[in-house]
């Protein structure tokens, strides 16, 4: 890892306000618990979690459209949390989003040469000539051509929609895009050619991502490291075949373990064991100590009481588990854990 | 649009082209009657026959003759004069209150809505309360601080008015708000004033367009009421509320005084209405698709005829369910005539089988599962084959029969289980009312097998959990409620269509293992669409692979995914996320799937195929046996090579 990160959040708490019944009360709910995370220039990180985790509340915090409730989010040099929602122009201009949805993510109303140009409007004194051939120059980098300047969003199908809403994103040559589930909507051969387009334009222009996905299979070909969230924390990350091939934290196992695979015989084998040892059925609520420890299969006694700090892996990177610190203790002396990743 | 309804055979269409042609009738009547009036607003000094003003009391209260065509008033003025006269008021009445109504409600309403907070409460609180009252009760407060006279009038209305025009664009930027493009216009770091002007504003035009043509209607009808009473235009200016205020006073000696402005105000106001009604149509009809379905099948069917190289139907078993034989379904297409969507499908589904149809979106999977429902919808019918379940040909029932299919032997999931159960019900209603419906049970056995199926499909604590309402379950609960209401009349046939697609990976694998286990107990057939291959190879026993409308592979599971020979099919295995270890660029199929209507002719896939030969212009028959592929090349070393 570089010495400077990128982008450095520390201990980053979100938390929503949300009215119960006709009571003027409001209670909290801590959507993100604590995060601390990393990315290092032209690094990509993959954020996965299953839905409720609070990936896209980081994402959201990042990109200044909700508040951080406590931490810290720096940029380079700029403290972003300090500065609520309010970026200043400098930081707004390095860190851009591509979301899931392509049918909601393009106003209607507009053409796709003036969505792709919106950012240049904003931020830019380019002239209308300036600005539409830049836009045109930016539709080439992403496979559509200057042709599909004029036309508007329902127009396109969802894969080329992606591909506008990503020409957008890079219309300002920024230092970051937070892709959120950019790919998660399409069909698999459409998603994996956004993957190649989005993999290509990093190694080209040198962005780093903050990827967040449900889908780990998918992230890991793209990410260099990747950290999992379960109900608000991060409970595992570290360089992205480490977390992959021999993840650490019993939840990252089961998220792996779930995504059904394309060889009938193996599935079935899965299916034998899962009916042998049943996974323990618990509401995913919050729990006191591991959050995880009311669904985990090796739980322990303090797991219930006590919330685990980030233990180091061996392979790189830290899983929130008392399993990976009682690893570790056993790992003989002078074979210190790497916690660079 | 010409209504060419005789080589028809569709007595809905003709039905629907007739509804079409007299709502057509209607736009033009109203059309006319507001050109008319706008007419004779600019025009009246050189229409009207007389004077509005000129009395004369000698030819006071008299009724219709060929001097004065409408008659005279009280103080012998010309009706028809006046009445011409009175159209110039009632357009600058419209005119006027309308814009103070949209300049004031429109920006006020787009800056609270995004404004929110405190803003927000104190103006809608305000509006709430002028809202509550009467509006004509309003008007005449402020015509009391104003004063009478028809600009203060339209004034006042034009203050009321704007509530609505403001809860409107309000409305409109709560719900863009929340948009994506609103939440990415912010990363981008634009102004609010700019995502208001840019972003949100140019979205409120079409519900805008449409109150404005109410809000017209209003303010003619609250012009009318105001001079009637005498707090608009003062006498002796002629409008069409003085005139009957004048009526009125006179109804004894000249009943027919009333009549001529009373109609101007039922025609005008009635054609405004009318107009809006069409405009707001026709904002709708941008959205769904555009059916016109006068237009005979032939022409399509020279194109992709129902061939008569089709596959020979899959053998027959015993234990077959589902028989589909030759399926056609055709939409209407925008641009008129009708396209097809599924052509020359046959497959089988037997007792305690799986069948996974696959295929990326705008194969046609879905709507494979929805033709044997009959549930096509709007536009869109099947044209030939045969569906048969358990020996009943599904296609020759009528609509009643059909009801009685669905649900009892065959019932259906759908992807989005919080959108397929209606919120408004508890989940154990919602499965008690089919089993009452269909079975004819007592409300109370009704119930008690509720709680088994729901305590059956898996979730935990059932008495309970049926009196919660759907939005109090997690996505995978609520699938289960879904699955256990498909499952209450114990059907022949189960259609799942992307059942776990909404869900988390971990659920998705609950939900998985939960379709095996029922279908242990129940024996159903299922037929389970889906795009994830990977889903398909844990939970069917044989697999179809749709592209463009037609099944290009049918092979048992391990088999397809031991050795898959359309080339499609291996495209879409290479293409799977787990299916390579290596770094990007991630195996793609090149292009996209064509839409119906721009098939290539021949095999459909040849123009993504990396094996196309000239041979692959010609139709492609289903071809085998045991397993059924698509292609000329299967089975070709070279193409087995480049596996």
């Amino acid at each position: 890892m570089s010495d400077s990160p990128l982008l450095e959040i520390r201990d980053l708490w979100v938390t929503y306000w949300q009215r119960s019944g006709l009571t003027l009360r409001r209670r909290p709910f801590h959507a993100v618990k604590g995060a601390t995370l990393s990315i290092a220039p032209g690094e990509t990180l993959g954020l996965v979690g299953e839905s409720g985790s609070g990936k896209s509340s980081i994402a959201n915090a990042v990109l200044g459209l909700v508040p951080a409730a406590s931490g810290s989010i720096r940029f380079g040099d700029a403290e972003l949390s300090a500065m609520k929602t309010r970026y200043p122009a400098a930081a707004r201009r390095q860190i851009q989003a591509v979301f899931q949805d392509p049918f909601s993510s393009l106003n209607p109303s507009m053409t796709v040469g003036d969505i792709v140009a919106e950012p240049l409007r904003v931020h830019t004194g380019m002239s209308r000539e300036e600005r539409r051939a830049r836009a045109a120059e930016l539709l080439k980098l992403v496979s559509l051509s200057e042709e599909h300047l004029g036309r508007h969003p329902h127009q396109f199908s969802g894969g080329q929609r992606q591909r506008v809403a990503i020409a957008a994103a890079l219309a300002l040559q920024p230092r970051l895009i937070v892709l959120d589930e950019p790919a998660s909507a399409l069909d698999v051969s459409t998603q994996n050619q956004i993957i190649n387009l989005l993999y290509e334009r990093r190694d080209a222009l040198g962005i780093a991502y903050l990827l967040i996905a449900h889908d780990l299979a998918l992230v890991h070909h793209i990410s260099d490291r990747i950290a999992v969230m379960y109900l608000g924390h991060i409970v595992e990350q570290g360089p992205a075949g480490r977390v992959y091939s021999a993840p650490a934290h019993p939840y990252t196992r089961a998220l792996l373990e779930a995504v059904p695979l394309l060889d009938p015989a193996r599935q079935r084998a899965r299916r034998a064991a899962r009916k042998a040892a049943p996974a323990v059925e618990a509401p995913r609520d919050a729990v006191s100590g591991c959050p995880y420890s009311n669904r985990c299969p090796s739980v322990m006694a303090r797991c219930r009481s006590a919330m685990p700090a980030a233990f180091p892996v061996e392979g790189g990177g830290t899983a929130s588990c008392f399993l990976a610190e009682d690893r570790g203790r056993a790992r003989p002396a002078g074979e210190p854990a790497s916690l660079a990743s | 649009m010409s209504v060419q309804s005789a080589s028809a055979s569709d007595r809905g269409a003709r039905s629907g082209s007739r509804r079409r042609a007299s709502a057509q009738a209607v736009t033009v009547a109203a059309v006319a009657v507001l050109s008319l009036l706008v007419i004779a607003a600019v025009a009246a000094p050189w229409i009207a026959p007389y004077d509005p003003l000129h009395q004369s009391l000698g030819a006071a209260l008299q009724g219709p003759s060929t001097a004065h065509w409408l008659g005279t008033d009280d103080l012998g003025r010309d009706v028809l004069s006046r009445l011409v006269y009175g159209c110039r008021i009632a357009v600058i009445a419209a005119a006027e209150a309308t814009s103070i109504a949209v300049v004031l409600g429109v920006p006020l309403g787009l800056f609270v809505g995004y404004r929110g907070g405190w803003w927000d409460w104190a103006v809608m609180r305000l509006v709430e309360a002028v809202v509550s009252i009467p509006g004509i009760m309003v008007a005449i407060v402020i015509i009391a601080i104003l004063g009478t006279g028809l600009h203060r009038a339209m004034i006042a209305l034009g203050i009321l008015f704007s509530t609505s025009f403001l809860r409107l664009a309000r409305g409109v930027v709560l719900t863009e708000r929340e948009e994506v493009y609103v939440k990415l216009a912010r990363v981008v770091g634009a102004s609010d004033r700019r995502i208001l002007l840019r972003h949100i504003f140019p979205n409120i035009a079409p519900p805008l367009i449409v109150q404005v043509t109410l809000t017209v209607g209003a303010v003619l009808l609250a012009e009318a009421g105001l001079s009637f009473i005498g707090l608009g235009v003062q006498p002796p200016d002629a409008s069409w509320g003085t005139m009957l205020n004048t009526a009125a006073s006179y109804m004894e000696l000249n009943w027919f005084l009333a009549i001529p402005p009373g109609i101007a105000i039922v025609a005008t106001v009635l054609s405004i209405n009318l107009l809006g009604d069409v405009i707001r149509d026709s904002i709708g009809r941008g959205v769904a698709v555009g059916v016109k379905p006068t237009t005979p099948v032939a022409r399509f069917e020279a194109a992709a005829p129902a061939s008569p190289e089709s596959a020979a139907p899959p053998p027959r078993r015993d234990d077959d369910v589902l028989r589909i034989e030759g399926l056609q379904v055709v939409v209407s297409a925008k641009e008129g005539g009708e396209v097809p969507v599924i052509t020359d499908l046959s497959l089988a589904i037997a007792r305690g089988e799986t069948l996974g149809l696959v295929g990326e979106s705008g194969s046609g999977k879905t709507l494979t599962g929805l033709s044997i429902l009959g549930l096509i919808g709007a536009g869109g019918r099947s044209t030939h084959g045969t569906i048969t379940l358990n020996g009943t040909e599904l296609r020759a029932l009528t609509e009643r029969q059909r009801e009685q299919v669905r649900g009892n032997a065959v019932a259906m999931v759908f992807q989005d289980p919080t959108t397929s159960l209606n919120p408004a019900f508890t989940v154990g209603n919602q499965i008690a009312e089919v089993l009452r419906a269909k079975k004819g049970l007592s409300r109370k056995a009704a119930w008690a097998r509720t709680i088994e199926l729901i305590d059956r499909v898996g979730i935990p604590r059932p008495a309970e959990r049926a009196r919660a309402y759907p939005h109090e379950l997690s996505g995978g609960m609520a699938q289960r409620v879904a699955i256990a209401r498909a499952l209450s009349c114990n059907p022949a046939l189960l259609i799942a269509d992307e059942p776990t697609t909404a869900l988390d990976v971990t659920v998705q694998q609950e939900i998985l293992d939960l379709f095996r286990d029922l279908q242990d107990e129940f024996g159903m057939a299922i037929l389970f669409v889906t795009h994830d291959l990977a889903v398909a190879a844990d939970i069917c026993d044989r697999i179809a692979v749709m592209y463009a409308g037609e099944i290009v592979e049918v092979a048992p599971v391990d088999t397809l995914f031991a050795t898959p020979r359309h080339p499609y099919t291996r495209g879409l295995l290479s293409a799977m996320p787990h299916a390579s270890d290596r770094d990007p660029p991630l195996p793609t199929i090149r292009g996209t799937v064509p839409r119906p209507g721009s098939w290539p002719r021949g095999c459909r896939f040849s123009d993504r195929c990396g094996f196309r030969t000239d041979a692959c212009g010609q139709r492609v028959p289903l071809t085998g046996t045991g397993r059924l592929v698509r292609c000329l090349r299967a089975g070709d070393p070279e193409l087995e090579a480049g596996r």
